[in-house]
């Protein structure tokens, strides 16, 4: 099959929204510092509450916080979390559901148990009463969400490289007295590479929400810097004007990452399953 | 009887014959064989006594022994005991004599008084058993054909009913027929005699003797009964000879042995050329010794079996797709697993390779149980595959597939990996430039893509090369120039060839031997030649019957053989 994946998510308008979404994210999370002379925490000498200008695109908060750079710097946390457990879930997806369809026998079938108890598992429930607990900091975050994440990932590449590994130049290294590390690494994960693309999304979108929920109840690390933390303090204040260039633009930002994600994800997904491809006319014949 | 003794013949230091031992008994007829250069000459000629080199050993005539003898002694036997017909048939003649006169001359040389009424009713005796006119006795060599200069020469050299006559290359410059008619007389005239035929010719030592010998470099490498001996060479060298003399017998395309002869190779005569030497080859040389009733000169007690399987059975669930299937693959040489599909060929074959579990019986390689596949195995062990394309990753360039076993089994450096792939391209024929490393599978054809798929097989240097379906998918002249290759590269490496095919036309050609699969099982299994054209098993015969011709009735191939009556045989029952 020589289909031409990321090509075809490109051609589709749902694709190319939600990679613009991203794309725009990821450069303002980059050039934060370029973009506001402040720092997160930095009390300026603006008074607090103050009304967006130019000094303070969005205004101040009560501690006379520059709201934009907090969120600039808000989706520093987001993606970074986002990508940290897209890459942890990811890899050990691969890992267990890999070697688990190469080596079959016991091995696979008690995998295959771990995975179902842990898809089995309520993992919000888990979540909260565990970062209420230890209070995570960003890395702490994403060990945490890739523990609970990667299961249904794993299941996936699994029932993929069931199918990979009979392909016959898999057979052929095979027969060249190769082992599963190059079996997995050279052979199957290049064929997997859009489908993992696929999880891998999902798995940062729901790091990305989560995240942003732990720490609008307030159970992560204090002196990280985030959409959800920020939104929590703004609410506060609802009854005054502030919410407009407080709350708003913050919701916005977490919206717009989620959508962005779940597009590119939903661009992916229908051209990777050909019976949600609406026309068909770009599948090249393959050899 | 004649024994000869650690015969050595050396010209100007060169050793030609290397010390043969020989007995032979009144009524015994033996066939040397060999290449030219191989010292078969010299040793017709030192047996007369005509040699020029320095000669030693002890050749026994009745327990006399004649390299002792003085040169009138020598004369006296010589034409009379002992005769020999020489090879060039041109030369052997005098020009300005008629032919009767030259026999008369060899018989009145033996004759104390002349009594020509005797001579002349011997000669005529003799030109009848020769089956030549009597007229043409009157002729002069140059008025006589090919054929009946022969028939003077074997006249001649039967003049005094020696008790041991030797033939050097008698059939050399003649035609099929002449051939056939000189062939029958010998075989006539050795009767009750010691006779030694001399030839590179292997259809005829065959007709002539009943016991044949293979010479090389001055050394008898193996010896045996003729029919036996032809029919299961254990020397690599005369499976070598076999396989490069046209005949009928071996349906097989020629193939060649690698190398040149040479005189005075340490060790083995043959280890040079051998491709299943191994260290003590060169080093010492093989003493001939008896090994199932024949006689075997090589360190590795002949050509070794390189795969046995026994009562090897691959399971499926409850199903066993080969049920108890016996083989043995020798080194260097192919068989071929011929059925339709279905009947347990390609899983006999990854069964071997280790795709598919064994579920009973035991494989060997080499002779050491076959238990654990490790990165050992696959260097000896390689598979091509039906679907060349597929077999090939289609993210691999071709220069990434072809290194891809190196890098595995870890030999030497990436720039050394890259130096054997592009030796291999070359040996598979392909394009060494960087634009074609660079090319991947679907921008190549199909026939290119079985070559890298063989090429990358071949890196390792492996001794065995299981051969699935390596040409069904390509076209007729492709699959030609793929068989080709494979027999040139088994030619040169010595490598065993498993040839899996539902083509039993396309297996006469490439196989040394054929077995035939029904139902997991072989049914039978033989000579590719034997069994295409004398089947035993029905199912052989219906394989044969829908083989392939181009008779446009469907004749090609019909023996002399009946498909039994009765239900068709298929692999599997629908």
């Amino acid at each position: 099959m020589h289909v031409d994946v990321w090509h075809e998510v490109g051609e589709r308008n749902v694709g190319r929204a939600g990679l613009l979404l991203i794309g725009l994210i990821v450069l303002l999370a980059i050039f934060a510092p370029v973009l506001t002379p402040y720092s997160p925490r930095e009390n300026t000498s603006t008074q607090a509450f103050s009304r967006p200008s130019t000094d303070h695109w969005l205004g101040t908060n009560d501690a006379r916080q520059d709201i934009w750079t907090q969120l600039l710097y808000g989706a520093r946390t987001s993606l970074s979390v986002g990508f940290g457990v897209a890459l942890l879930s990811g890899f050990i997806s691969v890992l267990v559901g890999g070697t688990a369809a190469i080596f079959g026998g016991l091995y696979d079938r008690f995998w295959m148990r771990i995975v179902d108890a842990t898809i089995a598992i309520p993992d919000v429930v888990v979540i909260i009463l565990v970062a209420a607990y230890l209070r995570p900091n960003v890395l702490l975050m994403i060990l945490l969400l890739s523990a609970l994440s990667w299961p249904g990932g794993a299941r996936v590449i699994r029932a993929q490289t069931l199918t990979l590994k009979e392909r016959m130049h898999v057979s052929a290294a095979r027969t060249f007295g190769a082992g599963w590390s190059h079996l997995l690494f050279r052979h199957i994960v290049p064929d997997l590479a859009p489908v993992l693309v696929a999880i891998m999304i999902q798995d940062a979108r729901r790091a990305v929400f989560m995240e942003a929920g732990l720490s609008f109840l307030g159970i992560s690390d204090p002196s990280v810097m985030s959409w959800g933390k920020m939104m929590q303090y703004a609410r506060v204040f609802t009854y005054l004007e502030v919410w407009k260039w407080w709350l708003l633009p913050t919701g916005l930002a977490l919206s717009s990452t989620l959508i962005g994600l779940s597009f590119t994800g939903y661009a992916l997904e229908s051209a990777l399953d050909p019976r949600l491809r609406d026309r068909d006319d770009h599948a090249e014949g393959g050899v | 009887m004649l024994n000869i003794q650690d015969l050595k013949v050396s010209y100007d230091g060169a050793l030609i014959l290397a010390g043969v031992d020989l007995d032979l008994l009144r009524g015994d007829s033996l066939a040397i064989i060999g290449e030219s250069g191989a010292g078969k000459t010299t040793l017709g000629l030192a047996l007369m006594g005509l040699g020029e080199g320095r000669v030693s050993g002890r050749v026994l005539l009745d327990g006399k022994d004649l390299t002792t003898l003085d040169e009138v002694a020598r004369r006296r036997i010589r034409g009379k005991e002992m005769a020999m017909v020489f090879q060039n048939v041109e030369d052997a003649l005098n020009p300005i004599m008629t032919v009767s006169d030259q026999i008369k001359e060899a018989i009145d040389v033996h004759r104390e008084r002349g009594d020509p009424g005797y001579v002349g009713d011997r000669v005529r005796r003799l030109f009848r058993a020769v089956g030549l006119d009597e007229a043409k006795g009157r002729s002069f060599p140059h008025q006589l054909s090919g054929g009946e200069k022969q028939r003077a020469l074997i006249a001649m050299a039967l003049a005094n009913d020696p008790q041991v006559l030797i033939l050097d290359e008698p059939t050399a410059s003649l035609d099929a027929v002449t051939k056939a008619e000189i062939t029958r007389l010998l075989r006539e005239r050795m009767e009750n005699k010691i006779a030694l035929v001399i030839t590179h010719d292997i259809s005829t030592a065959a007709r002539l003797t009943d016991k044949m010998a293979v010479l090389y470099a001055g050394r008898i490498v193996e010896l045996g009964d003729t029919q036996d001996l032809l029919g299961s060479p254990r020397h690599p060298y005369t499976r070598g000879l076999i396989r490069s003399s046209p005949n009928m017998t071996t349906p097989k395309d020629l193939q060649g042995i690698p190398g040149r002869m040479i005189h005075g190779v340490s060790g083995c005569p043959f280890s040079d050329r051998c491709t299943q030497r191994i260290e003590i080859c060169s080093e010492a040389v093989p003493p001939l010794v008896e090994a199932g009733g024949r006689l075997i000169a090589c360190h590795r007690g002949g050509i070794v079996p390189l795969l046995e399987l026994s009562r090897v059975v691959t399971r499926f669930g409850g199903l066993a797709a080969v049920d108890g299937v016996d083989l043995t693959l020798y080194e260097g040489e192919t068989i071929a697993l011929v059925g339709e599909s279905g009947s347990g060929k390609t899983t006999l074959a990854k069964t071997v390779i280790g795709l598919f579990d064994l579920a009973e019986g035991e494989m060997r390689l080499e002779g050491e149980p076959l238990v654990r596949r490790d990165r050992d195995f696959y260097r000896k062990v390689q598979m091509i595959y039906q679907n060349p394309k597929e077999s090939i990753s289609h993210r691999m360039t071709v220069l990434d597939a072809v290194t891809e076993p190196l890098l595995i089994q870890k030999v030497g450096g990436a720039a050394e990996r890259i130096e054997i792939a592009k030796r291999v391209l070359e040996e598979v024929e392909l394009s060494t430039d960087e634009a074609f490393l660079k090319r991947y599978p679907h921008q190549i054809s199909g026939g290119e893509a079985q070559r890298v798929a063989i090429a990358r097989a071949l890196v390792l240097n492996p001794k065995l090369l299981i051969a699935d379906e390596p040409t069904s998918a390509l076209d007729p002249s492709v699959q030609a120039k793929i068989l080709k290759l494979l027999l040139d590269i088994q030619e040169k490496r010595g490598l065993a060839i498993l040839f899996i095919t539902h083509d039993i036309a396309l297996a006469r050609k490439v196989s040394d031997r054929l077995a035939v699969m029904l139902k997991g099982k072989i049914v039978e299994e033989g000579s590719a030649g034997g069994v295409t054209t004398a089947p035993i098993h029905p199912y052989t015969m219906r394989l044969l019957e829908v083989a392939p011709d181009l008779d446009p009735k469907g004749r090609g191939m019909s023996g002399p053989w009946a498909v039994p009556e009765g239900p068709t045989i298929r692999a599997r029952e629908f």
